[in-house]
């Protein structure tokens, strides 16, 4: 069952290119993603009873747990989101003649390809095979995010390429050194398995492991995002069409911070503490929440603005990995969690309003609500929500981080952190509701087609993030749990 | 006596063959460009005739300009003595005589610099300037590549380091040993005036180094210098063969019987290096002089990269 | 016999990293690239042979194919078709660029033997490869530069694993393979697209998108 969900879109993927009619394209792709939708729900139940899925194929290479599960939930929801609001957004991209029928078969492909990497890197229990998987969604999207073919574009993708190949690269050093560290410890046929790696843990060498921890760190980092490596990303954030922005935000760089969860649970399960890893972590963590603090005051473009927050959540993960308490690793995997499905709906917002603005800076664009109503609301609440403001999920998450850094007794690094996030809301209140209260004249250009599907879509994952923020479901709750156990090493 | 007749020996052995080295590779460069080229004694009739002839000094020179010849072909003498080019054959062993063979070489160069300054003329003074930049780049390398091959023999004296290279079966499949011979491999390139840092066969005023020096020079004076830079290139050449590639009889103490077969070794290990780096001057073309720096900079890297790895192996 | 010849490799790999460090032209870079790759090869071919193993053999076949063979050529080739072409590529002074990966090794040096024991000579070289490949890197500003930067870097990672392993898992080495090509078939269309569109392959244009 689990394996349909690898096969399902490798199979697919060449389909998009041979067919000819455009509707046909679109309702592949939905049934694609649908069908990835309910097997991975259905493995979420068989995972919540079962507590792990593996399969004997090929050396059981396949594998599931709470946590894998969640990445792989908000890899396949946010897929299918994105595949029905690509419909409408190519149509009109196709409409104001930005891209011709042949790249709308280019752009599904490289997307079906690209989600397919991403889940093979969600569900292998070989890191070696995760590295591969996370190197080869660099490759399959390297060309969504110059799709447009303009100089900007170009240029993010070069950035996006050259900058996330090196430092994937770093990160094999890292698992080089974490096998060095498993040299006697582990069968050959256990070889860079993590499970094996995380039951062995106490009796890996610790140095090396050290080692692997930070090529690791640096590595994974880079591609989740994580300052201050995260120069590529808000050029191929804003570069790339909305859906996929909403994809490498929501997705891409959640499988990244995957592959750190996983090493830094084996690191500190060997060294007994969580001091060496955490303070790196946190280290990265509040400087990537404060870089991205003072670049929001100052930014331009509201794509970018996006993006650097992008590059805040991410700080905001890893500090809360950092902390590895129970509590604020839950905080951090819900966070995960409510960050992938906010700033998806907030990308998918962007689209919209691109096409009726037609430019990507903020003091272009006015009078939002009035132009666009239904989606300017979207945009105006995913705002607020994306900022930390209750009653929306993020606050939720946000707050349980805040306060477990606080029982952890570290008063400076609370503190700082709730200063920044202060900064953080300054930045986009200061910036981004311009966009809305100001008036200005109607833009030029025709209106837009209606989407109906695609708005849909962005108000159920309103809708989502707005219930998460105070009721959470019971089947959540202890996905979450059971995935905090296993980063604790408890499990 | 005995001691003084094997130096006798070495010393005419090695001013001897100098000048085949040269004639042989003037040689395979000519083969390999389907010339036919001067025969491999070529040197040899050059020196006798350029002995024959008389000495045109310039008014306008020092003493200096008289003495350089003499001087740079006595330190090269005094170098050769240093060398064994098999262990009898050399009396003159000590501690420290390896530094001895770097700094001898640094007094002729001294002489040879100021003589291209004397006599007043443009290129000898570009020449000398050239050729003191080129040797101080090429220090730093010399020095870590002779000391690390010191450290592993554990003495800085020549003939001890051979017998430390010796006692590890084939040196150079032991990587300090590969990386410093790479290393010496530049800068004996650079030291003797060859292809990608200087070129010998041209005097082409923009690039020469050596020939601009020796520019003014005629007869015998010519003659010295030319033989000095032939002895000298002869004993680094010495160095390198003997050192990472030693031979049985190298270091064996017998009858005149063994000192002829370690002699006929020794000369068929010259010739293969000297056909060796005529195969470089070949594949190569000559660099910009401001690219020498990144050639003494690869070499010093080579140097100091076993360097680094003597310390982690032993 | 064997570990000495297991030494000397990864010292000639790393020195040929320092070769393409100096390096001036995109034609040598493309050399040097080769020259490394086949001491790779060798390397896998020695390993593959010492330990008796079919299929690192084989990664020596695809590697002397792919990175000795096909890449360089492709490189080539994409090189010559770019319009907009400037042989050379120089950005800072080489002498002090050299010194600098010099102390690179040092620190890897430092670095990398504290791992009690099983960390060796090996693959605190092949590491310092690695860095090495990361400092030209950031100092060529040409898109080739970076390429083959990206290209030796991922050579020291293969030869570090490959050294410090005894051979990867098959598996992993042809995920690796397979990664690099499509990434170098990635970089070279990109190139020609940058080139089109920014009439350079100065990465230093690369400037549009600030902040």
């Amino acid at each position: 069952m689990g394996l349909l969900l690898l096969l399902i879109p490798i199979i697919a993927a060449p389909l998009f290119f041979l067919l000819k009619n455009r509707q046909l394209i679109y309702r592949l792709s939905l049934v694609v993603s649908a069908s990835l939708t309910v097997i991975s729900l259905i493995l979420t139940k068989e995972v919540i009873a079962a507590s792990y899925i593996q399969y004997a194929v090929l050396g059981g290479f396949f594998y599931l747990d709470s946590l894998s599960i969640i990445v792989l939930d908000i890899i396949t929801i946010i897929g299918l989101v994105a595949s029905i609001y690509s419909i409408g957004y190519l149509e009109e991209d196709l409409g104001r003649g930005k891209i011709s029928e042949d790249q709308i078969r280019t752009y599904y492909l490289l997307m079906y390809v690209f989600i397919f990497t991403m889940i093979l890197a969600a569900t292998v229990k070989n890191m070696g095979i995760m590295w591969v998987a996370i190197e080869a969604t660099t490759l399959a999207s390297v060309f969504l995010v110059g799709f447009y073919s303009t100089k900007e574009s170009l240029e993010a993708a070069w950035k996006y390429l050259i900058i996330c190949s090196v430092g994937i690269a770093i990160a094999f050093l890292g698992i080089i050194f974490l096998h060095l560290s498993s040299l006697d410890v582990l069968t050959d046929a256990q070889f860079l398995d993590w499970v094996a790696l995380s039951e062995h843990a106490k009796a890996l060498k610790t140095p090396a492991l050290r080692l692997a921890f930070l090529f690791i760190a640096i590595g994974f980092g880079t591609k989740a995002g994580l300052a201050p490596m995260h120069t590529w990303l808000p050029g191929a954030h804003s570069q790339a069409p909305s859906p996929i922005s909403a994809l490498l935000s929501g997705v891409l760089l959640n499988g990244a911070m995957y592959g750190i969860i996983r090493t830094v649970t084996i690191v500190n399960k060997n060294l007994n503490s969580s001091q060496f890893t955490g303070q790196f972590l946190i280290a990265i963590g509040l400087l990537s929440v404060g870089i991205a603090a003072v670049i929001i005051l100052t930014q331009k473009e509201y794509k970018s603005l996006l993006a650097y927050s992008s590059i805040e959540h991410m700080g905001i993960i890893a500090l809360a990995i950092g902390l590895f308490t129970p509590q604020a690793v839950f905080g951090g995997l819900f966070h995960m969690i409510n960050h992938s499905f906010t700033k998806s709906m907030l990308f998918f917002a962007t689209g919209s309003i691109l096409h009726r603005f037609g430019t990507n800076k903020i003091d272009k664009v006015k009078g939002v609500l009035k132009v666009l109503p239904v989606t300017g609301t979207a945009f105006y609440l995913g705002l607020f929500a994306i900022a930390g403001v209750p009653p929306f999920s993020i606050f939720a998450s946000e707050l349980g981080i805040i306060v477990s850094i606080f029982v952890d007794g570290r008063f400076i690094i609370g503190s700082a952190f709730i200063l920044l996030l202060a900064v953080i809301f300054t930045g986009i209140a200061l910036n981004l509701f311009k966009m809305f209260y100001s008036d200005g004249p109607e833009p030029e250009g025709e209106p837009l087609k209606i989407n109906p599907a695609g708005t849909v879509a962005i108000m159920l994952l309103l809708l989502v993030i707005f219930t998460t923020g105070f009721y959470m479901p019971e089947g959540l709750r202890s996905l979450i749990y059971n995935a905090q156990m296993i980063i604790m090493g408890v499990k | 006596m005995n001691s003084i007749f094997y130096l006798a020996i070495q010393i005419a052995a090695i001013v001897l063959v100098a000048p085949l080295v040269n004639g042989l590779i003037r040689k395979v460069k000519a083969f390999t460009q389907k010339r036919t080229g001067p025969p491999v004694l070529q040197m040899y009739f050059d020196l006798y005739k350029l002995f024959k002839k008389e000495a045109v000094v310039s008014e306008v020179t020092s003493w200096v300009y008289k003495v350089a010849p003499y001087i740079v072909f006595a330190t090269t003498l005094a170098a050769a003595m240093l060398v064994p080019v098999t262990t009898l054959l050399v009396p003159f062993g000590f501690p420290g005589d390896v530094i001895m063979l770097i700094y001898i070489f640094a007094l002729g160069r001294f002489f040879l610099a100021l003589a291209g300054l004397d006599a007043g003329s443009t290129f000898g003074g570009m020449g000398s300037s050239r050729e003191g930049m080129i040797s101080a780049l090429m220090e730093p390398a010399i020095l870590v590549s002779v000391f690390t091959v010191g450290l592993i023999s554990k003495s800085t004296s020549v003939l001890q380091m051979m017998e430390g290279s010796k006692s590890m079966g084939i040196p150079l499949s032991h990587p300090v040993y590969l990386l410093v011979f790479l290393a010496l491999l530049i800068i004996i390139i650079a030291e003797t005036a060859r292809i990608p840092v200087d070129d010998p066969s041209t005097h082409l005023e923009l690039t020469m180094v050596h020939e601009a020096m020796v520019l003014e020079y005629s007869g015998r004076h010519l003659a010295l210098m030319e033989l000095g830079a032939a002895v000298k290139q002869l004993v680094l050449i010495t160095f390198v063969v003997n050192v990472f590639l030693p031979h049985d009889q190298l270091l064996s103490m017998g009858g005149p019987g063994v000192i002829a077969i370690s002699l006929l070794i020794y000369l068929a290990k010259v010739i293969l290096f000297s056909v060796i780096m005529a195969l470089i001057e070949v594949n190569t073309v000559k660099f910009r002089f401001f690219s020498v720096p990144n050639l003494a900079a690869l070499s010093f890297i080579l140097a100091f990269l076993g360097f680094l790895n003597q310390f982690v192996l032993s | 016999m064997t570990k000495i010849y297991l030494d000397l490799l990864p010292a000639l790999i790393l020195f040929s990293s320092f070769i393409l460090v100096s390096n001036k032209r995109i034609a040598s870079y493309i050399r040097t690239f080769r020259f490394q790759s086949l001491l790779i090869a060798v390397g896998a071919g020695v390993i593959g042979l010492e330990t008796g193993r079919i299929d690192v053999l084989l990664v020596c076949l695809l590697m002397v194919a792919l990175k000795v063979i096909y890449i360089p050529n492709l490189l080539n080739s994409t090189f010559a078709n770019v319009t907009y072409k400037v042989e050379k590529d120089f950005f800072f002074n080489i002498p002090i660029l050299i010194i600098a990966c010099c102390l690179l090794v040092v620190f890897s040096y430092l670095a990398i033997p504290t791992a009690d024991g099983i960390i060796n000579v090996q693959v605190a070289n092949l590491v310092s490869a690695v860095l090495i490949g990361l400092i030209f890197m950031i100092t060529r500003k040409k898109a080739f530069g970076q390429i083959v930067g990206f290209l030796v870097i991922e050579n020291g990672l293969f030869a570090t694993a490959m050294f410090a392993t005894q051979g990867l898992p098959f598996i992993i080495d042809l995920g690796m393979f397979i990664d690099l090509l499509t990434a170098v078939l990635v970089m070279g269309v990109l190139v020609f697209r940058i080139s089109d569109e920014f009439d350079s392959v100065d990465v230093n244009r690369l400037n549009n998108l600030k902040g």
